[in-house]
């Protein structure tokens, strides 16, 4: 099945991101295009790639190996998976690097193009995408529970970055999925809605079922909000 | 204030919260423009905590955008090295880079 995120032909019947974002670009890309300022030495050595000098493919894979396996391990959940995902990536982006125009942050179409391959890969597995409700909603046991006076109802110190990973890491396949792909790499509920060829309602279903469930998971390993931090949030 | 007493007692908390979807996709950061959202949130304090927590966790996601320090092993590399070169013998590629040492 292919992602439907471009025009353009693969040999390998993935897609790659446009290089150019169309006019309709929602705000996401332009978020992410913040959040990835173009990195010190990146620009020459895709030019470089392009004119197919060694070392600038080495240079490119130092710079983003990191992030593209943090982005395939949080989306797997497992970590040859999301090794054998990374190699994908880099091996696809050394063959249409030729594509890239510079018009939108590298990062932001490694990213894409790495964030397809991996649904791709969910599909190839069996991992029917189209529709969110009836096959990667989790069972009842996973679903949060609603929270209807409850007495002790909000987080009460400070969730740190590992704490945080170990739960996002728990959560069922699809409410992670779509977490990640959100609150984690910014992207909209259009953009997710088309990836996963589902509605916008039901992303949004998703992401507040994700959220819950963290909510829930944090709940129960002690962690809370330190109460600055809930003044701030809730401003 | 009488009003906001009066639109609170129209609305229960499971009518609230199945709100809540809509109201954090709006982007206003959990602030709802919809008066009667707004009076429920003022009056009930589960479901302000609630949208206190789940805006918190939102805010909290971005941390996890930089790369964590874990790193692919050397083998990817090697492997993304082995595949080129033996795509690259078979003409796979019209346009294949040159093998990155």
């Amino acid at each position: 099945m292919t992602v439907t995120m471009s025009s353009e032909s693969s040999p390998v019947n993935l897609q790659t991101p446009p290089a150019t974002p169309p006019a309709t670009e929602p705000r996401a890309a332009q978020g992410l295009f913040k959040r990835n300022p173009p990195i010190a030495g990146e620009a020459e050595a895709i030019e470089a790639a392009k004119a197919g000098d060694p070392e600038a493919f080495s240079k490119l894979y130092a710079l983003h190996k990191r992030r593209v396996y943090t982005l395939c391990l949080r989306m797997l959940g497992n970590v040859s998976e999301a090794e054998d995902m990374t190699q994908e990536a880099f091996l696809h982006l050394f063959r249409k690097i030729g594509s890239f125009r510079g018009e939108s942050a590298f990062s932001t179409w490694l990213h894409r193009l790495t964030v397809n391959l991996v649904l791709m890969q969910l599909r190839k597995k069996g991992l029917q995408l189209v529709s969110l409700e009836e096959t990667i909603n989790p069972s009842e046991d996973d679903a949060p529970k609603r929270d209807f006076g409850s007495r002790d109802p909000h987080l009460t110190g400070s969730v740190d970055r590992v704490t945080l990973e170990r739960a996002v890491a728990s959560l069922p396949p699809g409410y992670r999925m779509v977490f990640v792909l959100h609150d984690v790499e910014g992207y909209e509920h259009n953009e997710i809605a088309t990836m996963l060829e589902c509605s916008t309602g039901n992303s949004k279903s998703q992401l507040h079922k994700a959220r819950l469930k963290l909510r829930e998971l944090l709940r129960e390993s002690g962690q809370s909000l330190q109460p600055a931090v809930l003044k701030e949030a809730v401003r | 204030m009488k009003n906001s007493q009066q639109l609170e007692s129209t609305m229960s908390c499971a009518e609230f919260q199945e709100q809540l979807p809509e109201l954090f996709a709006s982007g206003n950061g959990g602030v709802p423009s919809d008066p009667n959202l707004q009076a429920h949130l003022d009056t009930c304090e589960n479901c302000s905590a609630l949208v206190r927590d789940l805006q918190y966790i939102a805010d909290q996601a971005r941390m996890l955008l930089e790369p964590a320090q874990d790193e692919p092993s050397d083998d990817v590399w090697s492997n993304i090295q082995n595949k080129l070169k033996s795509e690259q013998a078979e003409g796979g590629f019209p346009s294949s880079p040159p093998l990155p040492s």
